[in-house]
């Protein structure tokens, strides 16, 4: 069936959005606990999104069509420094040092993600509406 | 000489053109491959009801599955069901029709 292939397709778009959600609440969660000196100490993580196939988009059509995939990879942003003396993580000079998770991107990666599944379910419910109408085609009524 | 050809020919064509009557050699060609074309799909339809059902299991026993994979497939094998229902009446359709007629 042809209309398998859009669903694939939605679904990887899915996978990814669903991903993106994923680490941008695992960054969130673990954006306020210190990096000390021998702890299990957070990276920030970053999904990086990939088309699977360059080329035209008629290369594409004539070697199927497939979603996107997506890798988490550890983003280089450096750990921010607030003030805290009387920390136990504190250093000499008073300073903790926390992940470099920026709250306001993580809550804007949050937000575009959800559309973006949005989106692609409203792709994919119009395959299926036209899936839908074709088999009316010739009916009795 | 010519009858040997002719063998040699039909035994070359016929599994080509019928793959899958070579098992029920009794039946009759056309009735056959009609019957394991609506036997198959109707097996396809219900192999995907039952994919749906394992995805929604895994689901509700608290497995690692992603929501919308187990939507897509319930919706897949929606979709395969209601072709198996178009397909079915357009047969009975045919059949009624058939049986209407005037002898």
């Amino acid at each position: 069936m042809d209309y398998s292939q859009t669903y694939a397709i939605s679904a990887a778009g899915m996978n990814v959005e669903r991903l993106r959600v994923d680490v941008a609440a695992m960054n969130l969660a673990n954006a306020n606990a210190p990096i000390t000196v021998n702890g299990a100490n957070y990276q920030p993580l970053q999904v990086v999104a990939t088309a699977t196939r360059a080329g035209s988009f008629g290369a594409l059509v004539g070697g199927g069509l497939v979603g996107p995939q997506a890798v988490v990879q550890p983003s280089t942003l450096l750990p921010r420094q607030v003030l805290e003396p009387g920390h136990p993580a504190a250093d000499a000079q008073g300073f903790v040092r926390y992940p470099g998770v920026d709250t306001t991107v993580e809550m804007m990666t949050l937000m575009s993600a959800t559309r973006a599944y949005e989106a692609n379910v409203s792709a994919l419910n119009a395959a299926r509406s036209m899936a839908m109408k074709a088999l009316e085609i010739g009916g009795s009524k | 000489m010519s009858a040997e050809a002719i063998a040699a020919i039909s035994a070359i064509q016929e599994p080509s053109l019928s793959p899958s009557i070579a098992a029920g050699a009794g039946a009759t060609p056309e009735a056959d491959t009609f019957s394991s074309l609506v036997t198959g799909g109707i097996d396809k339809v219900n192999e995907q009801l039952m994919t749906g059902q394992v995805q929604l299991q895994q689901l509700a026993a608290g497995e690692p599955v992603n929501l919308h994979q187990v939507m897509i497939g319930l919706e897949e094998s929606r979709m395969s069901f209601q072709l198996l229902m178009q397909v079915r009446n357009r047969l009975l359709e045919g059949y009624q029709e058939v049986m209407r007629m005037q002898l």
